[in-house]
């Protein structure tokens, strides 16, 4: 069986060990900078293996060389946000850790989900840093946002998650593109079954969902739908499932932007992804997503396209 | 834990049941009329339990009054369609073991959900309606989940991609007479006609419309049964787990989409006490005609039996 690496063992971290787990995807080695809290976590998750009937192998390690020798990895670690805090704010905390990786992998055939925050701009840099091709180099961004608009609508309508699909692009903060073209109900289009004016005020939610969890919870971000979401991006690259996801890559050129990383629906396999689906936006909808490329390549400190 | 009954332990039966216990859905009756066989199955059933890991009771027997107390009815008894043989064939037989089985779920069951399998699918519905005397939104026909599953399945296959993210509208009859809606038809968000061009379309829908014909002429005897009873099971799911799911079926019109007194197939809610609700949506004129055509066939089939009725054969 395959082994996922997970560098950082903390909430989201140890809860993508929990999520692999149960759906019984791959082996796990955690890792941890903080001495023994990988082993220990992982320990816990096994003990419950009996009882949760899952075979899945779930080890922890304190050796960095070690759990990046995994084909991949999820990078987990770094700060995380306080109330009040914005993503971007974290981008000198967690630059080094991210370099340093890249440096130490430079070269491998290895398969990167990105977790760190600021997302889209640690996904660009990975790339930039490792010479990794950015078809695999995946940052959990549009995948997050969406299942939360996914949530949001099935709420709001009163039906099942699971008949609804929702495609959300762009940056992984407030500037994030909901499209409700591309958002459906067994098919239908969302705007078939609510106003806009409605559809707006869940996008409204979802944008700022991450900073809502943040100020409840007050010491930790949300957590659980973030690592739901990487298990399915692992799922995807172990089992081959060729899903749809909207993921943060570095753009070569889609919609003639280049050398920066935003959300837009991936078809996602073995390999990585196999293909950008670019969604027809809207003038406003191209207008926000321009912005947010300018944005952080100014950030960046290199030309977007 | 909730109460299925399934009428009918064939392969579309037992395969519904199965998907029923992998998911810990519900205990469990396998009615058959034949002696030994539905007991046969839930013993087998109950073998595999200790490495499978479902723990519902699933109790097999030919006596219809063990259904009592169930919430959700599956009645798919009756002959398969042969090769050669249309629909409206098995009318006569099919017909007159669900006029039976009603009457039984009417005294035995009288809180069940009923989901209909059994073809031809929407005049057999309307039998279990009359001889029940349920209210309409208690009794469902699966044939748009099972139609377009097939659809969303070929979507993937020519796409390459994983069919849970196809999703499909298909309404009106079962198989022949289907109308899919290609514009609420789409992968992951994305409509179908940006991803394929409308002659590959055409053809999937062809495809479909003729996809439980495919799997016969293949068997030679007998007909489909892992997806029908994979549909089965989804609509069992959604009634027993109350989910809400927007899912095409067939189901009685009260003016719905301009029709009356027919059960027809359309977008509709299912979730716990059968049909919450039937979404009417925009039809083009084209959808409207294929729309009509259906009912029509439907319409058909309800004067065979309104014949058969008055002929005193049911």
């Amino acid at each position: 069986m395959a082994t996922v690496g997970i560098i950082g063992s903390g909430n989201a971290g140890a809860n993508t060990a929990f999520f692999i787990a149960e759906k019984g995807v791959s082996d796990v080695l955690l890792y941890d900078i903080k001495e023994g809290l990988s082993t220990g976590k992982a320990l816990d998750l096994m003990e419950a293996a009996p009882i949760r009937t899952y075979r899945t192998r779930i080890a922890g390690t304190d050796s960095l060389e070690e759990v990046l020798e995994s084909k991949i990895l999820v990078l987990a670690a770094g700060s995380v946000r306080t109330p009040e805090m914005k993503r971007e704010e974290l981008f000198d905390a967690n630059v080094g850790l991210i370099e340093d990786i890249a440096k130490k992998v430079r070269g491998r055939d290895a398969r990167i989900i990105m977790v760190a925050e600021p997302v889209d701009l640690l996904t660009a840099l990975f790339v930039i840093e490792s010479g990794i091709p950015r078809e695999h180099v995946l940052g959990v961004g549009g995948i997050l946002d969406s299942t939360r608009l996914r949530y949001a609508v099935a709420r709001n309508l009163d039906v099942s998650v699971e008949d609804v699909c929702a495609l959300v692009i762009g940056r992984h903060n407030e500037e994030m593109i909901g499209l409700a073209r591309y958002t459906t109900v067994s098919g239908v289009p969302v705007l078939n079954l609510i106003e806009e004016d409605s559809f707006l005020a869940l996008m409204d939610e979802v944008r700022s969902a991450g900073d809502f969890i943040v100020q409840m919870a007050k010491r930790s971000t949300a957590f659980y739908a973030p690592s739901a979401a990487i298990a399915e991006l692992v799922d995807a690259l172990v089992r081959d499932t060729r899903r749809l996801f909207s993921v943060s890559i570095l753009l070569k050129g889609e919609y003639g932007i280049e050398n920066v990383a935003l959300s837009l629906p991936v078809v996602l396999g073995s390999g990585g992804v196999d293909r950008v689906c670019l969604p027809k936006l809207k003038k406003t909808e191209m207008k926000r997503f321009r912005a947010s490329a300018r944005g952080m390549s100014d950030y960046l400190g290199r030309s977007a396209g | 834990m909730s109460k299925v009954s399934v009428i009918g332990s064939g392969n579309v039966g037992a395969t519904a049941v199965y998907y029923i216990a992998e998911k810990n859905l519900a205990d469990v009756v396998m009615v058959d009329v034949i002696e030994g066989f539905p007991q046969s199955k839930s013993l087998d059933f109950l073998h595999a339990a200790p490495l499978r890991e479902y723990n519902v009771r699933i109790f097999g027997t030919n006596n219809l009054e063990e259904i009592a107390g169930s919430d959700v009815i599956v009645f798919t008894a009756g002959v398969a369609r042969k090769p050669g043989m249309d629909r409206m064939d098995l009318l006569k037989i099919n017909a007159t073991i669900a006029r039976d089985a009603s009457r039984a779920i009417a005294r035995h069951a009288p809180d069940a959900v009923v989901i209909v399998v059994t073809n031809p699918l929407d005049v057999i519905c309307m039998v279990v309606l009359r001889e029940t005397g349920f209210e309409p939104a208690r009794i469902v026909g699966q044939a748009g989940v099972l139609d377009s599953t097939r659809f969303r399945y070929f979507i993937a296959e020519k796409l390459g991609v994983w069919p849970g993210d196809v999703t499909a509208m298909v309404l009106g009859g079962h198989g022949d007479s289907m109308v899919p809606l290609k514009r609420y038809t789409s992968v992951g968000g994305f409509p179908i006609e940006e991803l394929l061009d409308a002659e590959t379309v055409e053809s999937l829908i062809e495809r479909t419309r003729k996809g439980g014909a495919e799997v016969i002429n293949y068997l030679k005897t007998g007909s489909a049964y892992y997806a029908p009873a994979a549909s089965t099971a989804k609509m069992v799911e959604s009634v027993v787990k109350n989910e809400r799911r927007l899912i095409p079926a067939s189901v009685f019109l009260d003016g719905e989409y301009g029709y009356r007194n027919i059960f027809l197939g359309v977008p509709v809610y299912l979730g716990a006490g059968g049909v919450l609700k039937v979404l009417e949506l925009a039809l083009t004129d084209d959808e409207k005609k294929a729309l009509d055509s259906s009912a029509e066939a439907v319409r058909e089939g309800v004067k065979t039996l309104d014949s058969l009725y008055e002929q005193k054969i049911l």
